[in-house]
């Protein structure tokens, strides 16, 4: 039998995850399911077979202009706010799973090691400073990149990097980036830039449109196609230092080459919805105790499961009431009393073993 | 010899008081006031150096007095008002007028605020007291005020027209709202629901939208006055909403607010889904007008608003000479002679001047 690094790292605790491909296909049922409900949900009554119906139109025919009110709430307003909401979860899962190996810790996630609230920074300083389009997502991508450096230089005393410096430092980072952006609220015109940048701190979906899709789906994808050709390096990096370097990993460069990845994904993400929490820290335990922690199984779930998580969550936030819900009130009461539960599964399970 | 020497300085000063009240009169006169927190507010001469904490306040003053003198404070919205505004130009010295004594969120800041050095703060009431406590533990004389009804509105200006020591200001000013409400009324009075067209009052568009329920809201109660309802009156207080759900309301009007200044009504007819809505298809999209100050919220403009919108409203019942009443007002409110730029200024005739019903406020 051939065994190479990758496969050694998934054997460790072996558990039983039942048959992955039958989770995989349940799995991206769900997530067609939620988006298909989600585009036939919502305040303006559209009865289902119509929506269907103008989909199916907009599918066939993707250039025409729809005319009618319900054919452009279906196609103008929902169908790009579900497709951002999914590409954003499917972010942020899969930027937390890869942190997570990484950082070989269970406990990080974009917004934990501040980079959300950086990348939130250069958004907020770029509408200060009057920078629009392209420009500003650069500068969200880049502020998101330092907070991570300074993350990983913080942590890191006498060559180590141990699990509490690290999330202290991801605290120490993300208050730091907050008050930046309080900062500049605070001299933004109360008038004109202040709305523009309170968007940066309230996660939200509610301005979506296909500019804001086609802003975000190139970064995204890049991004977590380059995390999935990382998995056999990931699963290496998951690994205690040692045994990774003794497998042949030259690990340092190769964790800033997943922190630049991730710092490109996430600056998509914050660039068009804004900081939002919980998703990359519960998406990654909960597909990781669907697959396992393979990166190979666990990246592919984490994409599915965190985008159909984002879409229930956001259909929910616009279509409950005739208020918008702020999204991070329901991710936070979701993600908590889950990834609360999901702990203490997780740590009675290894002490069974 | 000190308890001597302190009999003889009271004696003293009692009698320079009476020697004051009776030479000085209406200068010594003291002046004492319950606000809407039941609160005893007393000035010993009228107030000469005010602070305006609440927006429409700064030049409910300015009005209330004729001039900018007594004003020494306001909210760095007011401020906004007053430069974006007509009032900037009627009266250039206010665009000095410090906007350091408060955030846009009414918390005062103490230090400003002292260094200002007002004989009376005006501050929001029904808040609760963190915004208040500030300025009383800073020892400063706070007047708190309620916002929401028309009732609130005539009552709180009283108030500060008392504080000021110019009552006289203050009656044909509640009479003028007291007899355009009841002319406005007893026309729509006795509508039926179905001929109250349906209003959609934003206060927020640009970043997110917001709109407000009926209950405490100043916007409902004169879109319900004018003979209309409000489409968002649903909503318990105010909450942000989506466009979906403006699609649903489907509002026969849509009112923009005049607080954000790139707002206009193309916002509307440009968005792929608000320009279906029954009030862009049939040009029934109106910004705010901003004048002494925006005619949203309740302000010593408001019967002018209550015109504005009843002419929009229901044209078939209403014909009102705006441009005669505005200029009637100003020169009352701000000794002002209004032009007729200064009235298209107002009433953004260059963005919504081709919006149904706005004909009929050109200049002749």
């Amino acid at each position: 039998m051939v065994t190479y690094a990758g496969e050694a790292v998934a054997s460790p605790t072996p558990r039983r995850h039942g048959r992955p491909t039958l989770i995989f296909i349940g799995l991206v049922v769900t997530l067609l399911a939620s988006i298909l409900v989600s585009l036939c949900a919502g305040r303006f009554s559209v009865p289902v077979d119509r929506a269907l119906a103008i989909l199916w139109q907009g599918l066939l025919h993707p250039g025409a202009t729809p005319t009618t009110i319900d054919e452009r709430i279906v196609l103008l307003v929902r169908a790009p706010r579900v497709l951002l909401a999914a590409m954003a979860g499917a972010g942020l899962a899969v930027a937390g799973t890869g942190l997570q190996g990484v950082f070989r810790n269970p406990l990080v996630s974009p917004d934990i090691l501040g980079i959300s609230q950086g990348a939130a920074f250069g958004g907020a300083l770029a509408i200060i400073l009057g920078i629009w389009g392209l420009p500003l997502i650069g500068m969200v991508f880049l502020l998101g990149l330092a907070a991570l450096v300074g993350v990983g230089f913080l942590s890191r005393i006498n060559g180590r990097t141990e699990t509490v410096t690290v999330i202290l430092a991801g605290l120490v980072v993300g208050s730091m980036f907050t008050a930046l952006v309080s900062l500049l609220q605070f001299i933004a015109d109360p008038n004109s830039s202040l709305p523009a940048i309170v968007f940066w701190l309230m996660g939200s979906f509610s301005t979506a449109t296909w500019e804001r899709v086609l802003i975000a789906t190139p970064g995204l994808l890049l991004g977590t196609a380059l995390l999935w050709g990382l998995r056999f390096r990931l699963n290496l990096l998951a690994l205690e230092e040692t045994e990774a370097r003794s497998l042949g990993v030259r690990t340092e460069p190769e964790r800033w080459l997943v922190f630049l990845v991730v710092a490109v994904i996430v600056g998509s993400q914050v660039a068009v919805s804004g900081i939002i929490g919980w998703i990359g820290i519960v998406i990654p335990h909960a597909a990781r105790l669907l697959v396992g922690h393979d990166h190979r199984t666990l990246l592919p779930a984490a994409v599915v499961l965190g985008a159909a998580f984002m879409v229930i969550i956001d259909t929910l936030a616009r279509s409950a009431t005739s208020a918008e819900i702020p999204l991070g009130v329901i991710t936070a009461l979701v993600g908590a009393p889950v990834f609360a539960l999901l702990l203490r599964r997780y740590y009675r399970e290894r002490k069974e073993q | 010899m000190v308890v001597q020497w302190m009999k003889t300085a009271s004696v003293l000063a009692s009698v320079g008081t009476a020697l004051l009240a009776l030479s000085g009169g209406a200068l010594a006169q003291q002046i004492d006031i319950t606000d809407h927190e039941g609160r005893p507010v007393h000035l010993d001469a009228p107030a000469q150096r005010i602070v305006t904490i609440p927006m429409p306040m700064a030049s409910g003053v300015i009005a209330l007095d004729g001039g900018t003198s007594k004003l020494v404070g306001m909210n760095p919205l007011s401020l906004t008002a007053i430069r974006e505004g007509i009032l900037g130009r009627i009266f250039p010295a206010a665009a000095n007028i410090t906007d350091s004594v408060t955030g846009t969120d009414f918390m005062p800041n103490v230090e400003a605020l002292a260094a200002a050095n007002p004989d009376l703060v005006i501050q929001w009431g029904g808040r609760g007291n963190d915004i208040v406590d500030p300025i009383t533990n800073a020892g400063l004389n706070a007047l708190l005020i309620k916002y929401g009804t028309e009732e609130l509105t005539r009552q709180y200006m009283t108030m500060v027209a008392t504080a000021i020591g110019k009552p006289e200001r203050i009656g044909p000013l509640v009479e003028w709202r007291d007899k355009v409400e009841k002319e406005i009324e007893a026309k729509t009075a006795g509508l039926a629901a179905a001929d109250r067209p349906s209003v959609l009052y934003l206060g927020n568009a640009l970043s997110s939208i917001t709109a407000s329920g009926d209950k405490g809201n100043y916007n409902a109660f004169y879109i319900n006055m004018v003979g209309a309802r409000s489409a968002s009156a649903g909503l318990s207080g105010s909450a942000a909403i989506n466009k979906e759900q403006i699609a649903e309301w489907n509002p026969d009007i849509i009112l923009l607010n005049a607080f954000e200044p790139q707002l206009d009504v193309n916002w509307v007819y440009d968005d792929p889904i608000l320009s279906l809505t029954k009030a862009a298809q049939n040009h029934r999209v109106y910004k705010m007008p901003l004048g002494g100050y925006r005619w949203d919220p309740p302000n010593q403009e408001s019967p002018l608003g209550w015109m504005w919108l009843a002419d929009l409203v229901h044209p078939e019942l209403f014909n009102f000479d705006l441009r005669g009443e505005m200029k009637t007002a100003y020169q009352t409110l701000y000794n002002y002679q209004l032009t007729d730029a200064d009235i298209d200024g107002i009433l953004w005739m260059d963005k919504q001047g081709t919006a149904t019903g706005y004909d009929r406020f050109k200049a002749k």
